[in-house]
């Protein structure tokens, strides 16, 4: 799973039948997660939604199969979905953002959260 | 899955067989509001794409198997075709 923020939403009416159902969202994974990301280009994911996330919340997003089971069993062709939306983060962010601290991280970070408050 | 823009088709005269005659586009990744990236990829096209359109692609062995079939030899599958988005102010 991973930590990201909801930057918005798209529409897609031509999509598989099977996706039919579900809100697509776009989420910017936490600068902790962006790296990986990063990769692709893209620096944001789509995940399907089932538990009404707007824009501006901070988000639970599960990869692969999992995020199949979430939306219906195994046999919805999704690889990102939304499992939940942040209401409190504790977080230490000098401890985490030291570089080194993880995977690609070479430069602070600072979580936003729901109600405009940074840590 | 992330947001692609179909920028052109591929066509192979000798393809392993696994690639079975599937129509292969390639796809840019786009940043979240459409900008361009500088990777490519080779995705198949589950549902009638084309140069142009704004896709999601969705990656994966399950994905490819539970739409375009077990057999293809791929992994990024168009999933979708976007009509329209809406975005965060400042993305």
């Amino acid at each position: 799973m991973i930590l990201g923020r909801v930057i918005g939403e798209v529409w897609a009416t031509r999509r598989d039948a099977r996706l039919q159902r579900s809100k697509l969202l776009v989420v910017r994974p936490h600068a902790l997660y962006e790296p990986a990301f990063g990769g692709l280009g893209g620096r944001h994911l789509v995940a399907t939604d089932d538990v009404h996330a707007g824009v501006g919340d901070v988000v639970i997003v599960c990869l692969g199969a999992p995020a199949r089971w979430s939306v219906g069993g195994n046999d919805t062709p999704v690889d990102a979905a939304v499992l939940g939306v942040v209401d409190h983060l504790d977080f230490e962010a000098a401890r985490m953002s030291a570089p080194g601290a993880g995977p690609g991280i070479s430069r602070p970070l600072s979580v936003a959260l729901p109600g405009g408050a940074a840590r | 899955m992330l947001l692609g823009r179909v920028v052109g088709r591929l066509w192979a005269a000798r393809q392993a067989p696994s690639l079975g005659g599937r129509k292969l586009l390639l796809v840019r990744p786009e940043t979240a509001s459409g900008g361009e990236t500088t990777r490519l990829l080779v995705a198949v096209d589950g549902l009638d794409a084309g140069p142009g359109d704004r896709v999601i692609v969705a990656h994966g062995s399950r994905v490819r198997d539970l739409t375009v079939g077990a057999d293809v030899a791929d992994k990024d599958v168009i999933i979708g075709i976007v009509d329209g988005h809406h975005l965060e102010a400042g993305t």
